[in-house]
């Protein structure tokens, strides 16, 4: 990226293990993205201060938070990047309030940007601000965890996989409050998941590590597309996450038809109005891959695309689709052979109208 | 009341003890515990090593450091006049000594316990290290703090060995209740002998008992 907000080259070495990483992150959420054991907290660390490298340098808008070579470590307090932490880390012997405030009393008036009160209504903390952290759910402890690292208005928001001891729902509404942080505060984050579908929904860039190393770096879309990632990511949940428009409504069938790159898909149970842009996901594996249109099918759905790349992960098959918009497709290898596809095949992805899931619901 | 007294002396001397250790147990556990110095092996090791040697050992190094012609007590009586061997004072420095290595054991063990994560938090909104020392570590570990601090007051109130030599055993000044009870069994004053025993033992079961209800305490809040 061009405009690097944090660029960094960290080495640190553990018994049997090393991270040895070089990148640049820019502005948005960058992704950390990794099977365990890849090196992601220890990088997440290394950048909030709280782990010191062994050698290497890291700049944050130019500035050395950490050189091995000028002997510069800044120590967190002072660097002003806020943490989310896994667990919360609410300090359990303060009230909801006081967890909030720990960090905005300790921040200088001129670098307050971001009021307690904002965030109260923001992540609708208003009902909860007077109890004991001790009587909270996992939900409640994670939003009150983002208030108290965004009341220190942070240059910089890092996450450590801060959705992974929730439950499929709650997931689902702090990635929402996550979303409306970027558009509402512009905080940048830096977001460490060991979850393909969480990156892609959040994302705008994605850094995949293995075994202490960068192996692949870009556009949270593509690089977690990258074969260097495919060979560790998790497809099972894969999703395609897509950026469309609102083209046309049908409210007696509560159907609208969608913009996906050059094609058009009808989808349900979108609430947006026309001319509005969302996002949907759709599972690489609900997608059927035909070489014609089928003759009579309840599935709503047959876009013409062209295989662009075919990747083989053991008895898996991923097919990159070019529907002016790079869909991902799972199919199995005896499908493969039994279509005979190859790149450049032109195919039609088949699918239903239910599958195609609207992840803006609400409006806002 | 003569009773009345020895036991009034020995209270003031083992907190005078305690008081002087806290904040130094303190500040070694948060070296060792959270700053994790290098060398810390050999510094935990310097710690409990008033508990390896016998207390007369560390009896007659405090007399020749304290005393008159000592590195800490020559110095005080060439220009302040103060004389420290064979006071109340020289009896509770020997009873902090000899006290340290349990009490500093037992705040260790409370630090520890609190979870790294809160003081991570605590750095990355801007608190000092510090800072989140007495706002989140102190707080968090206080009541096994408490608890390191009566085991401490437990051990200096019956201390015997070092105080005898640094202090002497001087009726009113610095005869604290072990020293009495030597002294009687030696006179041969068998009743008065088992009062103070009793006096001792009671007042080393009320402190255990409060100990032991800090620690379930702490354990409890964990859980929760």
């Amino acid at each position: 990226m061009k405009d690097s907000l944090l660029e960094l080259r960290v080495r640190k070495r553990f018994a049997g293990f090393t991270l040895d990483c070089e990148a640049q992150f820019g502005e948005g959420i960058t992704a950390i993205f990794g099977p365990s054991g890849s090196g992601k907290s220890t990088l997440l660390n290394s950048i909030a201060g709280l782990t010191r490298p062994d050698e290497g340098e890291i700049r944050f808008e130019g500035e050395a938070l950490y050189s091995s070579e000028e002997g510069i470590h800044m120590p967190p307090e002072k660097r002003r990047f806020g943490y989310v932490f896994q667990d919360s880390a609410l300090f359990p012997h303060m009230s909801v309030a006081n967890n909030i405030h720990y960090g905005y009393k300790l921040t200088a008036r001129e670098d307050r940007r971001i009021e307690p009160s904002q965030l109260v209504e923001l992540l609708q903390l208003g009902r909860l601000l007077e109890r004991s952290v001790a009587n909270l759910s996992g939900g409640e402890r994670q939003r009150v965890a983002l208030a108290r690292a965004l009341a220190a208005s942070p240059r910089l928001l890092l996450l450590d996989e801060p959705l992974a001891s929730l439950d499929g729902g709650l997931r689902g509404v702090i990635l929402g409050y996550l979303k409306r942080i970027r558009r509402e505060l512009g905080t940048p984050m830096v977001y460490v998941s060991h979850s393909i579908s969480e990156v892609m929904a959040l994302a705008d860039n994605a850094l995949a590590l293995r075994d202490g190393r960068a192996v692949a770096y870009g556009r949270a879309s593509e690089a977690l597309l990258m074969p260097e990632v495919s060979a560790f990511a998790q497809f099972n949940t894969l999703e395609n996450l897509l950026d469309v428009l609102v083209k046309r409504r049908y409210e007696d069938e509560d159907i609208a038809e969608l913009k996906i790159g050059d094609a058009c898909v009808l989808a349900a149970g979108v609430s947006r109005g026309e001319g509005d842009t969302l996002t949907v996901s759709i599972r690489a594996g609900d997608i059927i891959v035909s070489r014609q249109i089928p003759p009579q099918t309840s599935a709503r759905n047959a876009i013409p695309a062209r295989v662009s790349e075919i990747h083989t992960v053991d008895s898996r098959v991923l097919i990159y689709a070019d529907i002016g918009a790079r869909m991902v497709v799972e199919i199995t290898l005896n499908s493969l052979e039994a279509l005979g596809l190859r790149v450049g095949t032109e195919i039609y992805l088949i699918i239903k109208a239910n599958s195609v899931i609207p992840l803006e619901g609400r409006g806002g | 009341m003569e009773l009345l007294g020895i036991l009034v002396l020995t209270v003031q001397i083992a907190l005078v003890g305690t008081a002087i250790n806290l904040p130094i147990a303190l500040g070694v556990s948060w070296l060792i515990v959270k700053r994790r110095i290098s060398g810390r092996l050999v510094f935990d090791a310097l710690v409990s090593l008033p508990l390896a040697v016998p207390p007369v050992v560390v009896g007659y190094a405090l007399l020749l450091l304290l005393g008159n012609k000592g590195l800490v007590g020559g110095p005080l009586n060439s220009l302040l006049g103060v004389e420290l061997v064979f006071t109340w004072f020289a009896a509770a420095l020997a009873a902090a000594v000899v006290s340290f290595p349990l009490m500093a054991r037992a705040v260790m063990v409370a630090m520890g316990g609190v979870d790294e994560h809160l003081e991570m938090a605590a750095r990355s909104l801007g608190a000092s290290a510090v800072r989140v020392f007495f706002t989140i570590t102190v707080p968090l570990a206080y009541r096994g703090i408490s608890a390191g601090a009566l085991l401490g007051f437990v051990r200096a109130v019956s201390e015997f060995g070092a105080t005898i030599v640094v202090a002497g055993n001087i009726p009113g000044k610095t005869q604290t209740l072990p020293l009495a009870i030597y002294s009687e069994v030696l006179l041969g004053n068998d009743e008065m002998a088992l009062r103070l025993i009793a006096v001792s033992v009671g007042l080393a079961v009320v402190t255990l008992l409060a100990h032991n209800w800090l620690l379930d305490r702490a354990a409890r809040t964990d859980e929760g």
